[in-house]
């Protein structure tokens, strides 16, 4: 990155001090450009004040006892109680079960759902560009629309599924998003149709860049369709798969389906460590952001193991 | 793919088959992928029967809903739901137009400080460049433990919640991205072109406004789409920034809309002429709709940004 960088900006002087011998004019320019700085100054002002600065608050937060509606206890440092709280906190602990059921029913189901599409789409010669077109739709929907329609279609009189069921003879269509057990499955559903298109292109790329003389070599050595996805397709993109399971390690901490569609019912089923933390800051009591920005910080911490264990399985043979 | 393997198990089938009339039509499903294609027609209509379902349900009137609500056409197309959406939910024009005035602020942003410091960081030398900008590469990949407790509190401290000029300030700096894709769009600019505007005596500011600029124009588009639907789209951030009507956005909003559409349909100027489920279905996609008309007319932009994204870090 600093190499191209480099031949960047220094093909530009070079020509610059070309000119200058040549032309014996005076050009103005100085080594150290002072402009560059007024350049990047309002997107680093920007990007300073609202995305640096809340890393370093957010993570001395985690290590207070902040309560919003106290601003005294802004800086109130109390070691790591918030950190032993959260284990004895029996919601909290509730919480992460549900967190970790959650990631690990729609991060396989949608990876394998994104693996099985882009080597389908990378198979057909005409129409791909319709095919990644409808994949990724659903992913530029905003997502309360996305929830709050598929809510209307879970639901139990009028909803859409119901209503085929019992045309199709099922007398007592389950009540998707009223049940306890089917809540969450309902909405991880849901949120695999709202995000399978981005690791479906991922794959995708993937796929094209292998490219289609292996293909052709492998099937001249006469490998049928499932050797050549085992041996040559799997093997290649495991690069890809590490990436897309890290980029959706967010699932883990996932709130925005829960707050649209059921803000944790029925009878906090749905109540992810993601939901919890929100309820915690932003909905009850003394608005904790103390205790929520912990919570957080367990989050990022799980989910930093789990990418670390997939980089290093990725590295593999 | 019809592979040499396949042709040649084709081959050997014609051979014990009397009908040729089968044998051309199997050599035809082969050769056109018939069977991907087939299970894409599937996957397809899965993904967009949602969209399908709130389309068609938005021009059922409340019989048509109560009596027909699994069709996806309609036997009878009415447009009340519509109409009461138009006349009597009062917030959405409110909404509407602080979706547009959020997202339209932050993509001008965007666009353009993301312009100006990805040609400083392609084109100029200064003391600290690749550390400073290595180092916003970096940071994107540090996860934000805290960051929507520690905005909220950033945000009341500025006196920029329930503001939609804090709200532009706040998205329009997720810059990285877009930085990095200006500069390398700005790298791939040839030289030649600025330094002879340099001869000519242009300064750094007319070099990068009037040549290197307009040449980087598509790495402006994709920002710019990037930036508007992602804004557009957003609720959690929103949700915590802002309480009231007045600078509510439509995809944070629509919830509240949503809630209303029941009562009303008991009031007297609408009733017991359209379902709530209806109208809900209405809304929904009406507040979907300009993202919508987005992707579908900027489709290769797009796709040239999530690729571009996604390949070259």
């Amino acid at each position: 990155m600093a190499s191209q960088s480099d031949t960047g900006g220094g093909g530009l002087f070079a020509a610059v001090r070309r000119y200058r011998q040549t032309s014996g004019q005076q050009v103005s320019y100085r080594k150290n450009n002072l402009l560059g700085y007024v350049f990047i100054a309002p997107a680093m002002a920007l990007y300073l004040t609202f995305n640096v600065w809340p890393i370093f608050r957010g993570f001395a937060m985690a290590f207070t006892d902040y309560r919003f509606v106290y601003p005294d206890t802004r800086w109130e440092f109390n070691g790591l109680s918030n950190f032993i709280k959260m284990v004895g906190d029996r919601r909290a602990m509730d919480a992460v079960g549900i967190s970790l059921k959650y990631l690990a029913f729609v991060a396989p189901a949608m990876i394998l759902i994104a693996l099985l599409l882009a080597v389908m789409i990378s198979k057909v010669k005409r129409g791909a560009g319709f095919y990644r077109w409808v994949v990724y739709l659903p992913a530029v929907l905003p997502v309360a629309v996305i929830f709050l329609m598929f809510g209307e279609m879970y639901g139990f009189q009028f909803g859409f599924i119901n209503t085929v069921l019992r045309d199709w003879g099922v007398e007592n269509p389950p009540n998707w998003l009223g049940d306890r057990t089917l809540a969450l499955p309902s909405i991880g559903a849901a949120h695999i149709w709202m995000i399978f298109g981005f690791p479906t292109l991922l794959f995708l790329i993937g796929i094209y860049n292998i490219g289609s003389e292996m293909y052709e070599a492998a099937s001249l050595d006469g490998a049928n369709g499932w050797q050549q996805f085992r041996y040559l397709t799997a093997p290649l993109l495991k690069p890809t798969f590490a990436l897309i399971v890290v980029l959706n390690l967010p699932l883990f901490g996932v709130v925005e389906p829960m707050l649209i569609l059921n803000n944790g019912g029925p009878a906090n089923s749905t109540r992810t460590l993601g939901l919890y933390l929100y309820q915690q800051a932003f909905e009850v009591g003394d608005l904790r952001l103390g205790y929520a920005a912990a919570i957080s910080l367990v989050i990022g911490l799980i989910s930093a193991l789990i990418a670390g264990a997939i980089f290093r399985w990725s590295r593999q043979d | 793919m019809a592979t040499e393997a396949n042709a040649r198990s084709i081959g050997e089938q014609a051979q014990s088959e009397t009908d040729s009339q089968f044998f051309r039509l199997r050599v035809w499903l082969r050769q056109k992928d018939f069977f991907s294609h087939l299970l894409l027609a599937v996957v397809t209509f899965i993904v967009l029967l949602p969209l399908l379902w709130i389309i068609s349900t938005s021009f059922k009137d409340r019989l048509e809903f109560s009596t027909n609500s699994a069709s996806l056409i309609p036997s009878s197309f009415s447009l009340v739901n519509y109409m009461y959406m138009f006349e009597a939910i009062q917030q959405l024009p409110i909404y509407m137009r602080n979706s547009f005035i959020l997202a339209a602020g932050v993509t001008l942003i965007q666009v353009f400080c993301s312009a100006l410091a990805g040609y400083a960081f392609a084109r100029m030398r200064f003391w600290g460049r690749d550390f400073i900008f290595i180092a916003i590469i970096v940071s994107m990949f540090v996860p934000r433990a805290g960051g929507l407790m520690a905005l909220y509190e950033l945000m009341t401290f500025l006196k920029l919640r329930n503001s939609i000029l804090g709200l532009i300030l706040l998205f329009a700096a997720g810059l990285p991205a877009a930085i990095f894709i200006m500069r390398q769009a700005f790298l791939a600019i040839p030289q030649e072109v600025e330094e002879s505007a340099f001869i000519d005596g242009a300064n750094w500011w007319q070099t990068f406004w009037r040549i290197a600029l307009p040449l980087a124009a598509s790495a402006m588009v994709i920002i710019g789409t990037l930036a508007f639907v992602g804004v557009w789209s957003d609720y959690i951030i929103t949700y915590t920034m802002i309480d009231r009507d007045a600078q509510m956005t439509i995809s944070v909003g629509i919830k509240k809309v949503l809630a209303t559409s029941y009562e009303s349909a008991l009031s007297p100027r609408f009733r017991n002429q359209f379902a709530g489920e209806a109208a809900d279905a209405t809304m929904l996609l009406f507040s979907a709709l300009p993202v919508i008309v987005i992707y579908a007319l900027m489709q290769k932009w797009f796709m040239r940004g999530l690729t571009e994204g996604a390949i070259k870090f």
